[in-house]
């Protein structure tokens, strides 16, 4: 155990670090604490606690981030580890139900000295792990997707109910991704949309809390609540509205959004707009792009099953959550609190997308199958 | 790849709305891109008044003005806050200082857009000469509140309370039903009990405002409901008659300063009840003060009222319970009769004391006094001439020589019958802080004291002394309950309230029904009317023309002067009219002599109730 953990961390592989995946998280990164900054900037302070905590945040980030790239992603598929992934990840949603914070109808935090801490960022990522990890070793079989079925539906649950609706639908993709590129039989596949749209209205009466019913109902119809959660949406329009093209500029004192307590972390990409206008919103949807295809090209050119599935989890994670964030800003989704990775405000969020990106740059660096390996060859750490 | 595909697909479907969204058709609103947002507002209705049984006003609710300050509206640059200021403390009076501490403390963390009083302004003149000389400055405001006064103040201070900011403890609760933490709430009394009726429901306005709260315009309005009108079973002349002649027992008991000795207390409490219903008419306890200074603002008045040491805050008709002393005798009897222990025709006779042996040691002897010889009586004789020593054997019996001559009740049977009659236990009156005074029995006496009980503890019991004590309130209620028949009435302050949807009024309540299969209530009834006429210890509380019942009590308490005397407690209780009765009332007088200080009370209420001319 010893010399394999010793293994995990020495430089036999050459390490090739992926200089787009680290453009991406940086680019994404800075704009996120400049947009912060401006929201928070007033006449009494210069740099906002918020600032302050989330530069704090992001120095952690790019640390995981090192540490985990040079971590032998492949020690990942130990057998125990999903077991133990799953089992802990299932520990502390159910704790943080019993003894978490609550904040805007939903009990997802754990408060630890002044920081809260979300542990469905990390749940989602070890289930991923796990899952990939599982089937690496089995070919897809009817047994097998009911392992893997119930260790998906474990962890998804307990977020479902905190509850965190974005989250679990996050989740829910990208495990779906994985069944594809197991790959289940296209019979599976016919079975689990077949038992989606079986179970769907009936998981929306059981789980699906009033308020998220009533954003569904404003969702279609935004003059149902003019003042509540209609009130926010037609805000989220104006504001991306009057951002324009180039934006109306860093600092804003009257923003279209002063009236929303989530606007750091919910509407993080509607700021964006209002401050940078299109630029700054297409910057980041070309920021996520550049990181799907990174992660896709990384899933194709890992040598072992492991990696790929991996690979593929990870990608999903990252750019389902970023594709369901925007959607929901630029009104295409119902309104639900999903935080936009690397931006928005939030210290577990932020971990979480940083050790993803590790993991990827692990996968990358192990396996360097790709042609732009010769010209980003140098060992970068 | 399908996967790639997909993936671009989405980002493309997102890139172009976002196009839509702020290059195509960005949806233009001026107005709302400076952050305006609804917001609700709330102010409380005029509060519900009070008025006595017979429709006189308790209460009144006069505009009172304030001057107020919105920390958010002043000037955010230092020097021109600084100045803004100065202006205020100019004009106004209030120091810099307190300004600095009202706009940056307490309910501007809160709440900046909350107005923080800070001065309030004794005259409409002034008023306007503040609005005018501070019409520039945005931040203050000259704003008419609604103030409540308490008419008839010191009259029933105790019983209406007084209303006041929502103390820290309570700002929770307050909140959840739906109350802004700077309102005014009652805080005790009727008040205080009878908040959620005369509160009435706040105007609810939903605005729009700017992100500093800022006030724009006016969405929706839920106009406000005027709170209930309470009205209570007090009659406001008797109170006052009751005030009045409380206030010169105080004066006539008062005994002569001792300079060793604590200097006497100034206390007196009165209650009269209507014994066919339970509703309160007169409760009065001395010495008063004016409610108006509760809530306000007047520091020393505050502080002198509180730190006063003859507690006038306290209100003595229940809060407070001491001996009954001979008033107690009637249950005496009444338990006697019931138990056959006694028949009216019993006869004891009384030398003026009677010696009891020590259960251990025979030598010893102890003397129980009566307060006089009164020579053989009979059970209407002994309540009319308050013979301790009958009671001493209806209570403890009489043994001599290891001899049992007489069969008392025995401390438990009369523990018993004193809870029974509501003794012991909070009468169940609607205000709050109610004693339930104490009935010893050996129990308690072990638990509490750590001795055994002795014969002597029953037969200081027996003549309402000892370690019984009870409230005027419940002696009030013992007395209604023989007077009416057995009936422990509930009693009751408020009589109710008109609402929206008419009158809603409280209900008659009895707590308990005494038994009397011997007709033992009748018997005691006589005994009291037979006191209360000449001859009797009672005939001080009697008016002119009308038959009444009535019983004195004299409890002895503190420590026994030199000559063995001790400071009194002055005691009457009393019903009329004695065929048919309507009314009981109890008085309790600190200091004093239950047929000298207690008696008259009694009569001058009498007399007002049945509208008879005051005599001497």
């Amino acid at each position: 155990m010893n010399h394999t953990l010793r293994r995990a961390f020495t430089r036999q592989d050459r390490l090739i670090g992926d200089p787009f995946l680290i453009c991406a998280g940086a680019l994404l990164g800075t704009i996120g604490l400049l947009s912060l900054h401006g929201a928070t900037l007033s006449e009494d302070v210069r740099v906002s606690d918020d600032v302050i905590q989330q530069s704090v945040f992001m120095s952690i980030g790019a640390v995981v981030l090192i540490v985990v790239a040079r971590f032998d992603y492949r020690l990942l598929r130990l057998s125990w580890l999903p077991i133990i992934a799953i089992g802990l990840s299932a520990i502390a949603l159910v704790l943080v139900l019993i003894i978490g914070s609550t904040a805007f109808g939903a009990r997802r935090w754990f408060l630890i000295g002044g920081y809260s801490l979300q542990p469905s960022e990390f749940a989602k990522l070890a289930t991923v792990v796990a899952i990939a990890a599982f089937a690496s070793y089995h070919n897809a079989s009817s047994r097998w997707f009911t392992v893997l079925l119930i260790a998906f539906l474990v962890p998804a649950g307990l977020i479902l109910i905190e509850p965190d609706l974005g989250s679990a639908l996050v989740l829910g993709t990208a495990w779906l991704v994985l069944m594809i590129a197991w790959p289940l039989s296209i019979k599976g596949l016919w079975a689990i949309a077949a038992t989606v749209i079986a179970f769907v209205p009936l998981a929306f009466a059981l789980a699906v809390p009033g308020y998220q019913r009533e954003r569904l109902a404003v969702f279609f119809d935004p003059e149902r609540d003019p003042l509540g959660s209609g009130f926010t949406l037609r805000q989220v329009e104006v504001a991306l509205g009057a951002g324009g093209i180039t934006g109306r500029g860093f600092e804003i004192t009257e923003s279209a959004l002063s009236g929303l307590a989530t606007r750091n972390s919910d509407f993080a990409l509607a700021q964006i707009g209002e401050q940078f206008g299109l630029v700054g919103t297409i910057s980041v949807i070309l920021g996520f792009s550049l990181i799907a295809w990174r992660g896709l090209i990384i899933a194709n050119s890992a040598s072992d099953r492991f990696g790929k599935l991996l690979a593929l989890g990870l990608t999903s994670l990252l750019i389902v959550q970023a594709m369901l964030h925007i959607a929901v800003n630029v009104r295409l989704f119902p309104a639900t609190g999903i935080p936009l990775p690397f931006i928005s405000l939030g210290g577990s969020s932020m971990v979480a997308a940083c050790a993803i990106l590790g993991l990827l740059i692990s996968i990358a660096s192990r396996h360097p199958a790709d042609p732009l390996e010769r010209w980003s060859g140098e060992r970068w750490v | 790849m399908a996967l790639g595909i997909v993936a671009i697909t989405i980002f493309a479907i997102l890139g172009a709305q976002l196009i839509r969204l702020q290059l195509l058709s960005p949806v233009s609103a001026p107005e709302l891109i400076t952050g305006e947002q609804p917001r609700f507002t709330q102010s409380e209705a005029a509060r519900g008044l009070i008025y006595d049984r017979n429709g006189t006003p308790l209460v009144a609710n006069v505009p009172a003005f304030v001057l107020r300050i919105v920390p958010a509206d002043l000037p955010a640059d230092d020097t021109a806050r600084r100045a803004a200021l100065v202006r205020i403390e100019r004009e106004s009076g209030v120091s810099v200082a307190t300004l600095e501490t009202a706009t940056k403390h307490g309910l501007a963390l809160v709440d900046s857009t909350a107005p923080v009083e800070i001065l309030s302004i004794p005259t409409v003149t002034e008023a306007i000469r503040l609005r005018t000389s501070l019409a520039n400055i945005t931040a203050i405001e000259v704003a008419t509140l609604p103030k409540r006064i308490y008419l008839d103040g010191e009259l029933v201070a105790h019983l209406i309370g007084h209303v006041g900011s929502i103390n820290e403890a309570d700002i929770d609760e307050y909140l959840k039903a739906g109350y802004r933490f700077d309102a005014i709430v009652g805080q005790s009394g009727i008040e205080a009990i009878h908040e959620t009726a005369l509160r009435g429901s706040p105007e609810r306005k939903l605005v729009v405002s700017d992100p500093t709260g800022r006030e724009l315009a006016n969405l929706t309005k839920l106009s406000a409901q005027h709170g209930d009108n309470l009205i209570l079973s007090i009659d406001l002349e008797l109170q006052r008659v009751t005030a009045e002649s409380l206030a010169i027992a105080i004066k006539t008991g008062l005994p002569p300063e001792i300079p060793e000795r604590m200097p006497p207390r100034q206390a007196a409490a009165a209650v009269a009840i209507d014994v066919r219903t339970g509703e309160i008419l007169a409760q009065v306890s001395l010495p008063s003060f004016d409610p108006n200074i509760l809530g306000s603002t007047e520091e020393a008045a505050l502080t002198e009222l509180l730190t006063d040491p003859r507690r006038p805050l306290v209100d003595r008709t229940y809060m407070e319970a001491h001996a009954p002393g001979s008033t107690f005798k009637a249950l005496v009897a009444y338990a006697a009769l019931e138990e056959g222990i006694a028949t009216p025709g019993t006869t004891i006779t009384s030398e003026g004391a009677i010696s009891v042996q020590d259960e251990y040691d025979p030598s010893v002897t102890y003397v129980f006094k009566d307060w006089a010889a009164h020579g053989p009586t009979d059970l209407y004789q002994a309540i009319a001439r308050s013979s301790d020593v009958y009671f001493y054997y209806l209570s403890g019996g009489y043994h001599s020589e290891g001899e049992t001559l007489f069969e008392g009740l025995g401390e438990t049977l009369l523990a018993h019958y004193a809870r029974e009659s509501g003794l012991g236990q909070p009468t169940g009156l609607d205000l709050a802080g109610e004693t339930g005074g104490l009935v010893p029995d050996p129990t308690w006496k072990s638990d509490v004291i750590g001795e055994h009980w002795f014969l002597g503890d029953t037969y200081t019991f027996g003549i309402g002394q000892g370690y019984l004590s009870t409230s005027p309130l419940q002696m009030a209620i013992l007395t209604a309950a023989i007077a009416n028949g057995g009936e422990v009435l509930i009693p009751r302050i408020a009589l109710g309230t008109h609402t929206a949807h008419g009158f809603i009024g409280t209900s008659r309540a009895i707590r308990n029904r005494l038994s009397d299969k011997k007709h033992s209530l009748a018997v005691v009834r006589e005994g009291m009317r037979v006191a209360a006429e000449a001859g009797g210890t009672a005939w001080r509380g009697k008016p002119d023309g009308l038959t009444i019942g009535g019983k004195t009590g004299t409890a002895e308490f503190g420590l026994p002067y030199a000559d063995g005397e001790f400071d009194t407690h002055a005691w009457y209780i009393g019903f009329a009219p004695f065929e048919n009765p309507e009314i009981a009332v109890a008085v309790y007088v600190e200091h004093g002599i239950g047929s000298y200080e207690a008696a008259p009370v009694a009569k001058a209420m009498f007399e007002h109730y049945f509208d008879i001319p005051t005599s001497e």
